[in-house]
């Protein structure tokens, strides 16, 4: 059974069987966080292998696509997408993640670093590759391109994370 | 794999394992002037071993008990940062040192949670003064030789090196137990090219980058940046001094109440607030029982992990916290490998050095009005992403781990009665709220641990002034 956590603004919420009696989240600032990266890509020809690169890899097998074996590692991660903007000009990785960004980022790019390193290499204003070697200047490269965005961010469940979800709903991880 | 050749005359000692001595005494200096001190690091760092206290190095403690003349004490040295300002380095060496060394440990205390009772207001004030320049620890056979050697340091101090501004004792206890009753210090990281210092596990080797400064860590690709110039960072560490006040009283009152709230052992309820029974044996080796039949080895007592893996021959398989709760302090400490925020269960490893201090506990005089506690200092190669990570994301919250929400460690959490809570799975499952902390801080230091490479470059340097960037 999942155990639902205590309260952000003090009070207890009852909780039964089946849960929380729901709490309007508005109240609550959520868990998760927002990023919002979107990275110039350095040229048409880029955009071209860049997205070459990316089909290929997302049209991989599950188990084998190396972008959701480290995601599911993580396990902070709750959604990711990539998606191509401004006429192919940009890219942008949108996820939904759990807790604090900086200091999980040693765990980050251990698992999903040459992932990275694949995506980074097409971008006009990359950071020092490969990311492994050099981990703070990825870190500031991230934040200086995440977008989030407008406060305050939406979450329908504000307090569970994703290892909280993959308990509750009985998934292995 | 590469063939390390660790210089261990060159590592401090209380890095690479815990003397086990019964006695220590933590000076805390500050440096007055600096040609004065710097040659009294040349007489602690002197390769002369014969002309009296002088800082322990790994090569003197590589063999169990130690090969040679068995030393009756041992000596080491760290620095605040305010410290190696206070000896004159350069301010480009200062910079390159981490952030969060930099910034010192009073004014990290809310990363890691020392917040009302255990924030720095509360702390030995000496601690909170940045004239807090040098820890200077002696641990000693005896009582006697702990007062010899202190006396011999604090000669060698006065002719205008420092001045003590503070001591910090500390004593084991009988049976070797920690004030909460529990038998501790069983499990440690076991560092690639030396030898163990806790009990087997069945864990990757800790490359000694994760305890060293100057050699890969586990990290792929990565070296944690080495303080500049490099005969001042290398084979040098940090550690987290810690002054943990333990309120003995309060928690065995609150194994009484819960236990005959909950209907549950007072024992068991100890076991699975840790996730060891007092006498060490694990609850996920012995769920049941602190005396299973047949014993359980001493050498084995750390040979489990909660999730099944390929390391360990028995199918331990937890993930729900039946055996041990997910949220005991021995499975937030050190989460194995069971799935957690980050996939880094086996990543955050820490090598902790600690003596209790105060009067063993009394039941029959509960309120003796004597404090009492753990004398600790928190070594690896990054402060922020092994002690500060552990306690901020482990040990002070839940979100790392399935269904802990923002909880705390029940044992040495940061716990207020309004928020605290501690969930024991089972057929029966056991709720515990209201509960306060155990554990206060009443001090801390972030401490550069040189090695006598380093001391003797410091010892070197000239100049009364800074010699600039």
């Amino acid at each position: 059974m999942s155990e639902q956590p205590g309260q952000e603004q003090g009070g207890q919420a009852s909780t039964t069987a089946a849960g929380p009696t729901p709490v309007a989240p508005a109240a609550e600032k959520p868990i998760q966080s927002p990023l919002t990266l979107v990275m110039p890509i350095a040229s048409e020809e880029a955009y071209q292998q860049l997205s070459q690169t990316l089909l290929k890899v997302q049209s991989l097998p599950a188990e084998q696509n190396p972008i959701v074996s480290a995601l599911t590692k993580i396990a902070t991660v709750h959604f990711a997408r990539f998606v191509f903007l401004e006429n192919n000009t940009r890219l942008a990785v949108i996820t939904t993640y759990d807790g604090d960004f900086d200091k999980y980022i040693m765990d980050f790019v251990d698992h999903i670093g040459d992932v990275f390193d694949m995506l980074l290499q097409f971008m006009a204003d990359a950071p020092p590759l490969p990311v492994r070697e050099h981990r703070q200047e990825f870190l500031d490269y991230v934040r200086s391109h995440d977008l989030r965005g407008i406060e305050p961010f939406y979450s329908a469940y504000p307090q569970s994370t994703v290892l909280d979800i993959l308990q509750a709903t009985g998934a292995s991880q | 794999m590469a063939d390390l050749d660790l210089d261990l005359d060159d590592i401090q000692g209380l890095i690479v394992r815990g003397y086990r001595k019964p006695t220590a005494r933590h000076l805390l200096l500050r440096i007055d002037r600096r040609e004065a001190f710097r040659a009294m690091l040349g007489d602690l760092a002197t390769e002369d071993r014969a002309s009296g206290p002088y800082i322990t190095v790994a090569a003197d403690w590589i063999d169990k008990p130690p090969a040679g003349v068995k030393a009756t004490h041992c000596v080491n040295i760290g620095f605040s940062y305010e410290g190696l300002k206070a000896l004159g380095l350069p301010s480009s060496s200062l910079e390159s040192f981490p952030e969060e060394f930099g910034q010192g440990a009073v004014a990290r205390a809310a990363e890691v949670g020392d917040t009302g009772p255990s924030a720095p207001e509360h702390w030995a004030p000496s601690l909170l003064s940045p004239a807090a320049h040098v820890l200077l620890s002696v641990f000693a056979d005896s009582p006697e030789e702990l007062e010899s050697v202190s006396a011999d340091l604090r000669g060698r101090a006065g002719r205008g090196a420092a001045t003590e501004l503070d001591r910090f004792d500390a004593r084991a206890l009988p049976g070797e137990v920690a004030h909460f009753g529990y038998r501790d210090g069983l499990a440690q990281p076991t560092i690639e090219g030396l030898p163990m210092a806790g009990l087997p596990d069945p864990f990757p080797l800790s490359p000694p980058g994760e305890f060293l400064l100057g050699y890969p860590s586990q990290h792929a690709g990565f070296t944690f940046p080495v303080p500049e110039p490099e005969a001042l960072g290398r084979n040098g560490s940090f550690g987290a001094f810690r002054i943990l006040e333990q309120d003995v009283h309060a928690f065995e009152r609150f194994l009484t109440e819960e236990s005959e709230r909950a209907g549950i052992d007072r024992e068991l309820l100890a076991a699975k607030i840790v996730g060891r029974w007092r006498n060490g044996v694990p609850l996920t080796m012995s769920p049941d029982t602190y005396s299973p039949s047949p014993p359980i080895p001493q050498e084995q007592l750390n040979c489990f992990d909660y999730v099944k893996t390929a390391a360990v021959e028995q199918d331990y398989d937890d993930p729900k916290g039946l055996t041990c709760p997910v949220g005991a302090h021995i499975r937030r400490a050190n989460p194995r490998s069971q799935p957690v925020a980050g996939g880094g269960g086996l990543t955050h490893r820490i090598v902790r050095r600690g003596l209790p201090y105060g009067p063993p506990y009394d039941p029959h005089h509960p309120d003796d009005g004597q404090e009492r506690g753990l004398v600790g200092m928190f070594i690896g190669v990054s402060i922020r992403d092994q002690f500060e990570f552990v306690m901020s994301e482990w040990l002070n919250d839940g979100i790392f781990a399935a269904g802990l929400g923002r909880t705390k460690d029940p044992l040495i959490g940061a716990n207020e009665p309004h928020e605290s809570r501690f969930a024991i799975p089972g057929t029966t499952p056991v709720q515990m709220a209201g509960f306060s902390r155990f554990v206060t801080t009443r001090g801390g230091a972030y401490c550069f641990l040189p090695s006598m490479t380093a001391l003797r470059h410091m010892a070197d340097q000239t100049g009364e002034e800074v010699t600039g960037p």
